[in-house]
């Protein structure tokens, strides 16, 4: 989905402001919440998560200056409340497309290359686990060691070697994990320039 | 309250689309606001995409995971990249493995110290300190027990009867008597090979055997020589033969036990002399 208007500044202001009084912290809660939203666009099966984010924003932006002062609660609230009704939409055009008999079916929304290999995933994870430490290599190392069963002993046991719990475990590898696979994602854009 | 919510089940059914609508609007809501909910859910997620990998979910399951996570290029590029994680830790545990059935002990030690030379470069020179100091105790071990050997065949009753060539022979009296005398001295040199010393026995009490003991002063080594017996004289002397080539200059005493009939230790004598050259 293809938007066709930025936010104008003052409403994007508008929103910083919304979120947190403190626009360091406005705009951090801003870049998380775009990529929530994007979460919440791809649980409700939405073809294209990124353009629907930014159709919320967008919608949002044209309203903030009429809904903020009457406003209880967390604005997020707000926003997930707008994505909700995007979902819908977007779900009952499908229906529609899907109704009517001659129409043409849209296009895959595949837009990243296609021949992105393993080899090139591979590289790129090579290159990213050396900017990892050891400690953390290592960590994902021996969570990942092993699979299906054996995986739930391996961890408990891991966990106690640590002297945590396995719920902390769980958070501390997904954390790694997680900026393990934005090093590989950037990487791979970059192979594809 | 929240902790109900948000066990692993419901955020597995959540996350597969199995919820109904206030169920997954009030997770949605806690996962937009509350940091820690949103970190679970995404760490459940990571462990949903990870059994998908793994094919450890069921047909329904995978279906219903498809449909969410198997989508768009990017989703794919999602499950590209764990597979990858998940394939490098599988590989290189496997990797871990085998290592330590191929290689050697050593190998292996460096191995498990992840071949930092800051530790294997000590190891090695405390092994080799250590392996020197074996060579050199064993060394030691074994010329005593050449000596004390030697020290057994120059003394046996047999041996002590004949006058072997290059030997010199001079009687030490005990210490007590000694006082009042100069002190008896022997002079190394190359054509002298045996020193019999003549040790006087003026204690009331006899025994059949004795026992000697050879010290070196100022020295941590001595010699000891059993079965020694008496000259059938009216003055008991016990004659004891050492080899010239374990006496260095200095200072030396002799420990002479009587070793009665039950091999047990009785009176004692001492007697002492120096060694030039």
């Amino acid at each position: 989905m293809a938007r066709d208007s930025a936010i104008p500044p003052e409403s994007f202001e508008e929103i910083l402001a919304w979120l947190n009084p403190d626009r360091d912290v406005a705009a951090a809660m801003y870049v998380q919440l775009r990529h929530d939203l994007a979460k919440m666009f791809m649980w409700g099966r939405c073809g294209d998560p990124e353009g629907l984010t930014d159709e919320a924003f967008d919608r949002v932006a044209k309203k903030v200056r009429d809904v903020r002062p009457g406003y209880e609660g967390d604005p997020r609230l707000y926003f997930r409340a707008v994505a909700n009704n995007l979902i819908k939409e977007n779900h009952k055009k499908i229906k529609t497309q899907l109704s009517l008999e001659d129409v043409d079916l849209p296009e895959p929304q595949v837009t990243e290359r296609e021949d992105e290999t393993a080899a090139d995933v591979e590289e790129c994870l090579q290159r990213c686990l050396q900017t990892l430490g050891a400690n953390k290599r290592e960590l994902i190392l021996a969570y990942y060691a092993k699979e299906k069963q054996a995986k739930i002993d391996h961890r408990n046991e891991l966990a106690q070697k640590f002297g945590i719990t396995v719920e902390t475990l769980r958070v501390r590898v997904f954390r790694i994990r997680e900026s393990l696979g934005e090093c590989i994602g950037r990487c791979l854009k970059r192979k594809q320039k | 309250m929240k902790e109900e919510i948000l066990t692993d089940a419901v955020l597995r059914e959540f996350l597969l689309g199995k919820l109904d609508d206030e169920e997954a609007a009030r997770i949605e809501s806690l996962f937009l606001t509350d940091s820690e909910a949103r970190e679970k859910v995404l760490v459940i997620e990571q462990e949903l995409i990870e059994d998908y990998i793994e094919d450890s979910l069921t047909t329904d399951d995978r279906e219903k995971f498809l449909l969410r996570y198997g989508q768009t290029a990017a989703q794919l590029q999602q499950l590209r990249i764990t597979k990858a994680i998940k394939d490098w830790a599988l590989r290189e545990s496997a990797r871990e493995q085998t290592v330590p059935v191929e290689l050697s002990s050593w190998s292996r030690l460096r191995a498990r110290l992840r071949l930092k030379p800051v530790f294997v470069i000590p190891i090695a020179v405390t092994a080799m300190i250590a392996i020197v100091c074996v060579a050199v105790w064993l060394n030691g071990r074994m010329k005593r027990a050449a000596i004390e050997q030697e020290l057994a065949q120059l003394n046996t009753p047999s041996n002590l009867r004949e006058v072997p060539p290059q030997m010199i022979s001079m009687e030490l009296p005990p210490i007590a008597v000694r006082s009042l005398e100069p002190g008896k001295n022997f002079t190394k040199s190359a054509d002298i090979q045996t020193v019999e010393l003549r040790l006087p026995w003026i204690q009331k009490e006899r025994y059949s055997t004795y026992q000697a003991e050879v010290r070196h002063v100022g020295g941590d080594e001595s010699f000891t020589i059993p079965n020694l017996q008496p000259e059938k004289d009216g003055l008991s002397i016990i004659r004891l033969r050492l080899p010239a080539h374990i006496l260095s200059r200095g200072q030396y005493q002799i420990r002479l036990s009587g070793i009665d009939s039950g091999g047990v230790a009785g009176t004692t004598a001492e007697y002492a002399f120096s060694v030039d050259g």
